[in-house]
């Protein structure tokens, strides 16, 4: 009976033992293993079914009587109308197929040892019953849970035997029998199974017909099919929990502890199962973190068994209000919520603690996802905190131990750092514990442990963060492994999984040329179209596919460069951000030259972005740019090499190499016009081309001057990206810079210089003195009034006065600067303000006057010059009333050009093309000076000058327009500017100015031609005319310019290389300033000269 | 490769300097910006003629007045894949620089005939092979552009020399 019955069971389920339920069940059973293994959060299946997982045989057994319980009043039912009609017992199947497929689940032991016998004899089958019976007492004695359902099982099992019997035995077979005769006694009075198969007809057909004729076809048409979708066969609504189902009670707990809870119980329950009293709960679940935390469920069906179950149970709270969850909402209390899978790799962060923020690398996860340990970069002060003095014990009495005690706020906890077991010996050698084994590189320092320098320390999970992660670069880099060589064992691989997540949609942009290698589209190569996610459209471009659009998941896809192509590295390497070339391609390893520091790299072709072909470093990576002038402490400058994200490479004026992070070092602003003197002291400037002198030899163009360091870039230069260090001294100029002296173009989009100058002039104020008057602050002796023999400091200073602090009374007071003598601080020697100022000219005038000329005046010479102007402002007085002739005999004789050199440019001062005319002109004039050295020619000059001054200004203003506007403009501001006659006409007022230059005008004569050609030279032709044909002498020397013009041609032809010539060789008085006159008048004579070129050059 | 090309300028100038020398110091202005530069794309080698100088026009506002001026040039345009001959003038161990004119072009080692080796302790440094080929500094060599890189006013490129046609 019972193997017939099990037969007809069988015969109802191959089809789906087969076909949907070896899809099916796996469905319901495997998470349910896995369940029992692991117990994760996921339960999604039916209460019955989880409460059989802890242990099997329980739960076959439980579950054999729930099904059994349900699928027995349909059979009951069923076979008295077997007989009936097809089309009811069509739908009696259909409703057993249903019943069945549950019960299957729980009976698939049974039914899979049977699943052979469908065809067999009826002999196999009485063996099988005798099992069948053998083994029923068995089952009996070990249920015993439900006494009833087990008879009830009994009853059932024996129907079932029959109707399976009769089906084996086909329609004939049960013509012959009627199938009541086999019916135990009790079948026919129960007709409790009647009414329920009515109440199930009557659900049956309220149900929508349409439906059913799907549920039908799909049902039968199964058999004929091999695959069908097995989701829509199980009816959802028939897998709800009613009201007969376990009840599910929840319960508060600690909040945090749910999942140590239920691993509790089910460990509670293993054991309990062999013991006296078992548990009696179906299944323990809990929700996690979201709303439902702090409590765990327990279905049950007795609230008695879930108390008897969570007694003795920490953390969980059973006599506390227990809440009955509503069958309702029961689904909902079991929805799946699919939570992130950590990986090993991966990236978390720590939520508290010292960690707190800091991104740790995971190493590992527990099975049970509760744990995991993570490595971090440590924090740890060694016990450099700790108080020594104080004994250890004193925090016992402090009442707040933690005020003085081991740092642990977050606000000064210590910085990252790998271990160093060193330093932890200091202090804590007891703490301190090699690993044995491994690679030696492990220890364990106050309970943990230590690898690489690495901490690795198990966290619980809710104490990280595993969602958006998003690691920066610099962390990601601190994790990182280094080789004992040193090298970077950062796993680009794994980098770039964690990445992925976070910036797979901005790998790709559309119009990336890519390249799929992997997976069934191996091979195409195609331009993006567009990206949704992990998914990328591809434009087929090459092959058959061409002009078909594809799709392929992120991960086969390689972006695809060729060689020479200008790519931006992008995504999570140390070199992100820097731009270069394409050498080499090697799978998705790309070579990329890098524009910055031409530096060979390599990196995965998914880091690359195509870049526009226009250069330009890896601007908005850093602050810094290569080549820029930083200062890393207040002594030590150095020049950009390298500039990353995080860090900058600067090669410092020792010419060592530091990596500093871009907060540690400042900008330093650069100075244009920095000018220092090489090895030979020729004056070298920004881009000037030098070349090391000794050493290697390097040469390069000059990036900053500073303090007597030059750094060069040299193009070609690998090391440090080109660029050099070296002394100023130590480096000798190769060419001069092409613009300066040689190509003086003129800014056409610029007020015309020449022009520029004649407006001021005209109304020229008195010479400003340029700088601090040198008196100021110094240590004066009073020679004269009602406080003389005092000493005081002057404070300040105007033209003729100097303010003192008296030293010994508190008073200030103004005093003329002449009734003073300079105290020294050194020697106490007093020296009167005269000479001073005198000596003050005197060594700066000899700067001006060694040869040192040209251009190189302008910026010694300015220091220097600035005690002229003062001088000059300060005598002025001196001049109008004392004879100026001593004055000027003086420096005559003892170093006339001095002091004339020194005062023309004063008075030129305030004008840049005036200074280098002042040099120009100073330095002739000391050329003069030499010639004959009678003080009085030196009025000479300065009154000729002044003399036509006044003519020429006239003359300018009248006769301008005649001229070229050049030659007018320029030269005319180079007389004029100097201005000779406010300056003058100021102390000249004195009609003694006047007189020695009439004077000089006739005697020296000799004297006066030999500077004037230099002048005329100056003035070349055309111009000044009238002023030549003015002084007698200035006539003669007209014929005189012509070698100076000559010259000043020659020096235009081949100006790079004789543009220092009249430094070089100031032979000829003549000569020295000529060049000046070609080459330092900065604005005009070019602008004369300009023209000319050209035509030399058609000539030549 | 060397083109002959018409092309544009235009100028501003300075109310100062109008008068009648004003075309001559255009002119000087143009030769003295254009030739021998690089736009970045292109080198402009020579300024052949000025075909035309257009009329000034004054900007309001500021003065200056606008010339557009129309010039003949010869132009040097490298392209990537272009054979050019040039002179080494450095050796390195990861490759060779070498001047084309105006241009600089690297050749990494990568890209060096395969049996060129690096030997450093020769003087001059020097590539060189068994077969007795030196690659030094001031070497005539023949390289194949792969790569361009234009910064402002300036070029850049680099190049290969394992190709076959490369006498």
């Amino acid at each position: 009976m019972a193997a017939s019955g099990q037969s007809w069971l069988n015969q109802d389920f191959t089809g789906d033992d087969e076909e949907s339920d070896n899809d099916f069940n796996p469905g319901l059973e495997v998470p349910s293993d896995a369940e029992a293994d692991d117990d994760e959060v996921a339960k999604p299946q039916a209460s019955a079914r989880r409460a059989g997982s802890p242990s099997d045989d329980e739960s076959a057994a439980d579950l054999k009587t729930n099904g059994k319980r349900s699928a027995s009043p349909v059979k009951g039912g069923k076979s008295p109308p077997a007989d009936d009609d097809e089309g009811e017992e069509d739908e009696g199947q259909g409703e057993d197929d249903e019943n069945g497929d549950h019960n299957d689940e729980g009976d698939e032991d049974e039914g899979e040892d049977l699943n052979g016998d469908e065809d067999e004899d009826e002999d196999e089958e009485d063996e099988e019953d005798e099992d069948a019976v053998t083994s029923r007492p068995r089952k009996r004695r070990r249920r015993g849970l439900n006494q009833f359902f087990e008879e009830e099982a009994e009853v059932d099992e024996d129907d079932d035997d029959l109707e399976a019997e009769e089906d084996d035995l086909g329609p004939e077979f049960i013509q012959d029998t009627h199938p009541d005769d086999d019916l135990p006694p009790e079948a026919d009075q129960d007709d409790r199974r009647h009414r329920e198969l009515d109440r199930q007809r009557q659900l049956q057909q309220s149900l929508d017909a349409e439906q059913e004729a799907a549920k039908f076809r799909e049902r039968y048409g199964r058999r004929t099919t091999t695959a069908l979708s097995n989701s829509s066969f199980v009816p959802q609504n028939l897998l709800m929990p009613d009201v007969n189902d376990p009840s599910i009670w929840g319960v508060r707990c600690k909040a945090g502890k749910e999942r140590d809870i239920v691993h509790k119980l089910m460990k509670k329950f293993i054991e309990s199962q062999g013991s006296r009293n078992p548990m009696r709960i179906c299944s323990a679940f809990e929700r996690g973190d979201g709303p439902m935390a702090g409590y765990i469920f327990v279905e049950a069906r007795r609230k008695v068994d879930v108390d008897d179950a969570l007694t003795n149970v920490a953390d969980v709270y059973p006599r506390s209000k227990m809440n009955l969850v509503p069958v309702k909402e029961m689904p909902d209390l079991l929805r799946v919520t699919k939570n992130k899978e950590l990986e090993v790799g991966g990236y978390v962060r720590i939520k508290r603690g010292i960690y707190q923020g800091d991104l740790g690398m995971i190493e590992s996860v527990e099975t049970n996802g509760l744990e995991v340990t993570v490595r971090l970069v440590p924090r740890l002060t060694y016990g450099m905190d700790e108080d020594h003095a104080r004994p250890g014990s004193g925090d016992v009495k402090r009442k707040r131990p933690n005020a003085f005690g081991p740092v642990n706020s977050f606000a000064n906890r210590p910085p990252q750092r790998l271990f160093n077991e060193n330093e932890a010996r200091k202090r804590h050698d007891r703490f301190l514990q090699q690993n044995r084994g491994l690679t030696g590189r492990s220890w364990s320092y106050k309970g943990d442990l230590y690898e690489d320098g690495f901490l690795i320390k198990d966290f619980k999970l809710q104490h990280l963060i595993t969602d958006s992660v998003n690691p920066r670069l610099d962390e990601i880099t601190k994790l990182t492994k280094t080789a004992a060589d040193g090298s970077e064992l950062l796993d680009l691989e794994s980098l770039a999984h964690s990445l992925r997540n976070t910036a797979a949609e901005g790998n790709y942009v559309p119009g990336d040329e890519v390249e799929v290698y992997e997976g069934e589209q191996r091979g195409i190569v195609g331009r993006t179209e567009a990206v949704t996610g992990n998914i990328v459209s591809i434009m087929v471009t090459e092959g058959e596919l061409t002009g078909q659009l594809v799709e392929v998941p992120v991960k086969g896809l390689r972006k695809r460069f060729k060689e020479g192509d200008n790519v931006k590295i992008i995504g999570g390497s140390k070199y992100r951000d820097e731009v270069g070339m394409v050498l080499r391609i090697k799978d998705d390893k790309v070579t990329v030259l890098t524009n910055n520091s031409n530096e060979e790299i390599t990196v995965f072709s998914k880091d690359l972005r195509e870049a526009t072909d226009a250069g330009g470093s890896g601007a908005g990576a850093s602050k810094f740019d290569v080549q820029e002038l930083v200062q890393i402490d207040p002594t030590t400058a150095g020049c950009v090499i390298r500039a990353d994200r995080e860090s900058v490479r600067i090669l410092d004026q020792n010419g060592s190499v530091t990596t500093r992070i871009p907060s540690q070092v400042q900008k330093i602003e650069a100075r244009r016009n920095a000018v220092a003197t090489d090895k030979n002291g020729s004056e070298i400037r920004l881009g000037d081309v030098v070349r090391e002198s000794g050493g290697e030899n390097k040469s390069g163009t000059i990036l900053h001057i500073h303090r007597g360091f030059v750094f060069a870039h040299n193009k070609l230069g690998i090391e440090n990206s080109g660029i050099w260090v070296a002394r100023c001294t130590n480096v000798i100029t190769t060419a001069a810079k092409g613009g300066r002296i040689t190509a003086p173009s003129t800014d056409l989009s610029k007020m015309n210089p020449a022009l520029q100058m004649k407006g001021p002039d005209m109304s020229m104020a008195p010479p400003q003195r340029p700088g601090r008057d040198p008196l100021q602050g110094r240590f004066v002796h009073i020679n004269k009034g009602t406080y003389k023999g005092h000493r005081a400091i002057v404070k300040d200073t105007t033209a003729g006065e100097a303010r003192l602090e008296l030293q010994t009374k508190n008073k200030t007071l103004n005093i003329s600067k002449f009734d003073l003598s300079i105290v020294d601080n050194n020697t106490q020697s007093k020296t009167r303000y005269e000479d001073w100022i005198r000596t003050r000219g005197g060594p700066s005038a000899m700067r001006a006057g060694q040869g040192v000329p040209g251009s190189r005046i302008p910026d010694s010479g300015f220091g220097g010059r600035t005690p002229m102007g003062v001088m000059d402002g300060g005598r002025t007085p001196a001049w109008g009333g004392a004879s100026r002739t001593p004055a000027w005999s003086g420096p005559g004789s003892s170093g006339s050009s001095g002091l004339e050199s020194g005062r023309t440019p004063s008075w030129k001062g305030p004008s840049g093309s005036q200074t280098t005319y002042g040099g120009g002109g100073m330095t002739s004039y000391g050329g003069t000076g030499n010639y004959s050295t009678t003080g009085s020619r030196t009025p000479v000059w300065n009154a000729g000058a002044k003399t036509p001054y006044g003519a020429d200004h006239g003359f300018n203003s009248a006769g301008n327009s005649g001229f070229d506007s050049f030659a007018a403009g320029s030269r005319t501001p180079a007389y004029t500017s100097s201005s000779r006659t406010p300056a003058w006409g100021g102390p000249g007022n004195a009609a003694s100015a006047p007189t020695p230059a009439a004077r000089p005008y006739d005697a020296p004569t000799p004297g006066i031609s030999a500077p004037t050609p230099s002048a005329s030279g100056r003035y070349d032709d055309d111009a000044y005319t009238p002023y030549m044909g003015a002084p007698t002498p200035g006539a003669g020397p007209q014929d005189a310019p012509t070698p100076a013009a000559s010259f000043a041609k020659n020096a235009n032809k081949e100006p790079l290389k004789y543009n220092r010539l009249g430094f070089d060789a100031p032979t000829p008085a003549a000569s020295a300033p000529t060049p000046y006159a070609s080459g330092a008048f900065d604005a005009p004579t070019p602008a004369a000269g300009g023209p000319r070129y050209a035509d030399d050059d058609e000539e030549d | 490769m060397f083109f002959l090309r018409y092309l544009e300028r235009e100028i501003s100038i300075h109310p100062s300097f109008f008068g009648n020398s004003v075309h001559q110091r255009l002119k000087d202005q143009l030769y003295a910006d254009l030739e021998g530069s690089c736009n970045g794309e292109y080198y402009i080698v020579c300024i052949m003629d000025i075909y035309n100088i257009s009329p000034g026009r004054v900007r309001p506002g500021s003065g200056d007045a606008h010339f557009t001026i129309l010039y003949r040039a010869i132009l040097w345009k490298p392209f990537k894949g272009e054979t050019i001959d040039c002179a080494v003038s450095s050796i390195k161990p990861q490759g060779v620089f070498c001047e084309a004119g105006p241009l600089t072009v690297f050749v990494s080692k990568l890209h060096l005939p395969p049996d060129m080796r690096h030997n450093p302790d020769a003087t001059p440094p020097q590539y060189s092979n068994n077969a007795g080929d030196v690659i030094e500094k001031g070497s005539a060599v023949r390289v194949q552009l792969i790569g361009l890189r234009s910064d402002v006013g300036n070029m850049y490129a680099i190049g290969k020399m394992s190709s076959q046609w490369f006498g």
